[in-house]
């Protein structure tokens, strides 16, 4: 059991040289964050992380689960400072990066729970498939307020929605892809009460933020929407009954989504209305069976 | 630390001086106090224990303790002072003879280290021995200077044999001379919790029913029973921790107000605290057993595989408790206690939940957000007290989010904590026994420890009933969610 107290250590070791200006540290954590980032993840979740700079100070554990053939776990620790201007204090985030090798990367919550710091929110962002069902999944759900998932990194869109659905009464779901769409959706909110007979809409991006933005009219309109798309790396253009809706310009990136979605508390309706009036989903709750 | 008066000179004399405490806590305790030049002018240290060595294997294998356990940076000058009055006799206890060894080796230490014939006898023995050795003492008693003893727990099984043990110790010693340990009480965050009630004017008119919706204190401990199946088997979750630790933690939640903070003062105000429980139902205490299951990524084995232990065990590693105190100040209001083994995470916490505001007018608005104020008072780790509080979200609109306001220990005071033995040692020197349990908070702890337990002799139990890394067993979430609460997740 030295993994907890090594990992004590090294934030110790790190505090005690901060501090060594004198001044009282004090807790500057307002969450638990952590990052399941399996192979091919990590450089992406590093850089979104190191967007999110000082905006929300947190202990943030990084997991990386390998293959290998025996239970190993490794961790790091370092302190990230960041100096604001008008404040007397500075904001110190904890990052924690822990390689979770051969039977240890399935049993995730065990290897976060005692690290989590008391008392406070804790999100996890799952990078990559959902693995719906996994016990990994299930581990992190059991420790995690909200689950901040980005559905277009998905390969089964939409049929993996069907699988999110459940996981809705366990735990506050977020999607990076549906946050995507929301200066979208506000354009097309703009467009009622016009838009309130729409029956089809056609959408040139990625096919999760296609499904989510017709889940979306779907469930708020409460009546059938077509869905027709073509492949882009980013919505680059939204028609309903074959009219252009205005571009909202740039859109944000991913630290700024993600940034956002660790502010929010409690759960998303309109995301959970939007994803169960996805195509397959809501296919599967007209004919179930 | 810093003291208003020095201890007398005396001998400190350690039966299981081979053991597992001795090791790891005792011996580093001493020497943090010599490194802060705590310790009196004259001193020496007898380890005495069967275990057939040398004074000088002893002293070795001491110093390696030191190296290994110690909290302060190992410093020959400061170990030179420790050792030189160090010496060790082996002894069966019982044993005529090797007693008078000892008898002897104390009259040659005060002779040559000048310690006054004032005797501190710790006894780090097994309850099997602890007759024989307190006889021992008693009847070898010098006629000159002090004699203070330091009695472990477990002190007695039940009721019967914590009397048994008084009526022993009050043979030989007046109650101002026994001082039976509970080493949480000499833990900085557990003081702090009467320098945070006493100190502070602001708690103390808020600290009862009228305004504290209901207590929880949680005792986790991720590891398992490490090789002492001897011990626990026959003692289990109840004895080991609900008995001392849980009860005390609770007392200094919900005692009065002592008139100061001698040892009289604070122990007449817990022991009130203890005679006003009631005994909970059975429908109010949930034990359970750990089952195989994963920790820290770890697989680890159920409580029954441990080795020792019987494969149809019926001892409870987890226990947990709906318990109220019947005064004036605490009525009605509920205290959650739990504590277990092999849970997810280490954690030892007292939680004070204050009632909602009685008329929230954002909460249409707050979202789901917007929880209760929480009193967090963190004795390990990360030790510290935290408040949370309501925020307005800065931005438009009147959003209400919980944050945290923080104190904790290292960053405020930027001082090591004292290890709680090196606080509850030099106390016993000093002849301070206000952080030590009285002869009726431990008779008051068990008759409510024996009143749960022979409830259970009528109980049909599943075991195991938890997984080792889970948060416990689901009937005791089930204990507290009939009241329309809920732990404590982290």
């Amino acid at each position: 059991m030295g993994l907890v107290s090594d990992i004590e250590r090294q934030l110790g070791a790190l505090r005690a040289a901060e501090a060594a200006d004198g001044r009282p540290e004090i807790r500057t954590s307002t969450m638990t964050h952590l990052v399941w980032c399996p192979p091919g993840w990590h450089t992406d979740a590093r850089k979104t992380l190191a967007g999110l700079a000082e905006r929300h100070p947190a202990r943030t554990i990084i997991l990386l689960p390998e293959s290998g053939p025996r239970a190993e776990i490794v961790a790091h620790a370092e302190l990230k400072v960041f100096r604001l201007p008008g404040l007397a204090h500075e904001v110190v985030s904890e990052v924690i990066e822990i390689r979770l090798r051969g039977d240890a990367a399935h049993h995730p919550g065990s290897v976060v729970a005692p690290l989590l710091v008391s008392g406070l929110p804790v999100f996890c962002r799952w990078r990559g498939e959902l693995a719906a069902g996994g016990g990994e999944l299930d581990e992190i759900l059991g420790v995690a307020d909200r689950l901040v998932v980005d559905s277009s990194e998905w390969s089964r869109v939409p049929a993996a929605y069907a699988a999110l659905v459940p996981l809705f009464e366990r735990s506050a779901i977020s999607d990076i892809a549906f946050a995507r769409t929301l200066p979208w959706r506000r354009r097309l909110a703009a467009l009622w009460p016009q838009i309130g007979s729409v029956e089809r809409l056609r959408v040139e991006g990625p096919r999760a933020d296609a499904e989510l933005l017709a889940g979306w009219l779907r469930s708020r309109l409460k009546r059938e929407v077509s869905l027709t798309r073509r492949q882009a790396a980013a919505v680059e253009s939204v028609r309903v009954d074959g009219q252009q809706v205005e571009s909202p310009g740039a859109l944000p990136g991913s630290s700024d989504l993600l940034s956002d979605e660790l502010d929010r508390p409690g759960r998303d309706p309109v995301y959970e209305a939007a994803v169960r009036a996805t195509g397959t989903v809501a296919d599967a709750a007209c004919h179930p069976g | 630390m810093q003291l208003a008066r020095r201890p007398e000179s005396c001998a400190i004399v350690i039966f299981g001086a081979t053991g597992d405490l001795t090791r790891r806590k005792l011996i580093p305790a001493l020497y943090s106090l010599a490194y802060r030049n705590l310790l009196p002018h004259h001193f020496a240290i007898l380890g005495v224990a069967h275990t057939a060595q040398t004074s000088a294997t002893f002293v070795a294998t001491m110093k390696k303790a030191v190296k290994q356990h110690a909290r302060d940076p190992f410093r020959q000058d400061v170990w030179d002072l420790l050792s030189e009055g160090m010496r060790y006799v082996e002894t069966e206890f019982g044993n005529e003879d090797g007693n008078d060894r000892v008898a002897e080796a104390l009259e040659e230490v005060d002779a040559e280290h000048g310690t006054a014939g004032n005797r501190l006898y710790y006894l780090a023995v097994p309850p099997k021995t602890f007759t024989d050795s307190v006889t021992e003492i008693g009847e070898r008693r010098h006629r000159e200077g002090w004699v203070r003893l330091i009695v472990e727990k477990p002190f007695g099984h039940d009721l019967a044999s914590a009397c048994a043990l008084n009526d022993l110790l009050h043979h030989w010693f007046r109650e101002d001379e026994i001082f039976r340990i509970d080493h949480y009480l000499g833990k900085e965050t557990v003081q702090n919790m009467l320098a945070l009630r006493f100190a502070n004017g602001i708690f103390e008119p808020v600290w009862n029913r009228q305004f504290i919706d209901h207590v929880q204190i949680t005792v986790a401990e991720a590891m398992g029973i490490e090789g002492r199946a001897g011990f626990y088997e026959p003692a289990g979750a109840i004895r080991d921790v609900f008995q001392n630790h849980l009860l005390q933690l609770l007392a200094l939640t919900a005692m009065e107000p002592p008139i100061d903070f001698t040892a009289d003062a604070v122990r007449t105000e817990k022991v009130k605290v203890l005679k006003s429980m009631h005994t909970p139902g059975p429908k109010s205490v949930v034990r359970g057993q750990y089952g195989a299951g994963f920790v820290e990524g770890l697989e680890v084995p159920s409580y029954r595989e441990e080795d020792g232990v019987s494969p149809d065990s019926l001892t409870e590693t987890y226990i947990a408790a709906k318990l109220y105190v019947d005064n004036w100040r605490w009525a009605d209001t509920p205290f959650y206690v739990r504590a277990g083994k092999r849970l997810g995470r280490r954690e030892t916490t007292i939680a004070i939940q204050f009632k909602q505001a009685p008329h929230p007018p954002f909460e249409a608005i707050a979202g789901d957000d917007l929880r209760p104020n929480v009193l967090l008072i963190q004795v390990q780790p990360d030790e510290g007290v935290s408040l949370a509080i309501g925020a307005k979200v800065p931005g438009a609109g009147m959003t209400i989010r919980t944050v945290h306001m923080d104190f904790l220990y290292g960053g405020s005071f930027r001082t090591q904590l004292p290890e709680a033995y090196e606080r509850l040692i030099l106390d016993c020197l000093l002849g301070d026994a206000a952080l030590f349990t009285s002869e009726d908070e431990v008779e008051e702890q068990w008759k409510l420890v024996d009143s749960i337990v022979g409830g259970w002799a009528r109980d049909r139990t599943n075991f195991p009933n938890y997984a080792s890394g889970s948060p416990g067993p689901k009937a005791a979430d089930d204990l507290i969610r009939r009241d329309a609460r809920s732990w404590r997740r982290h």
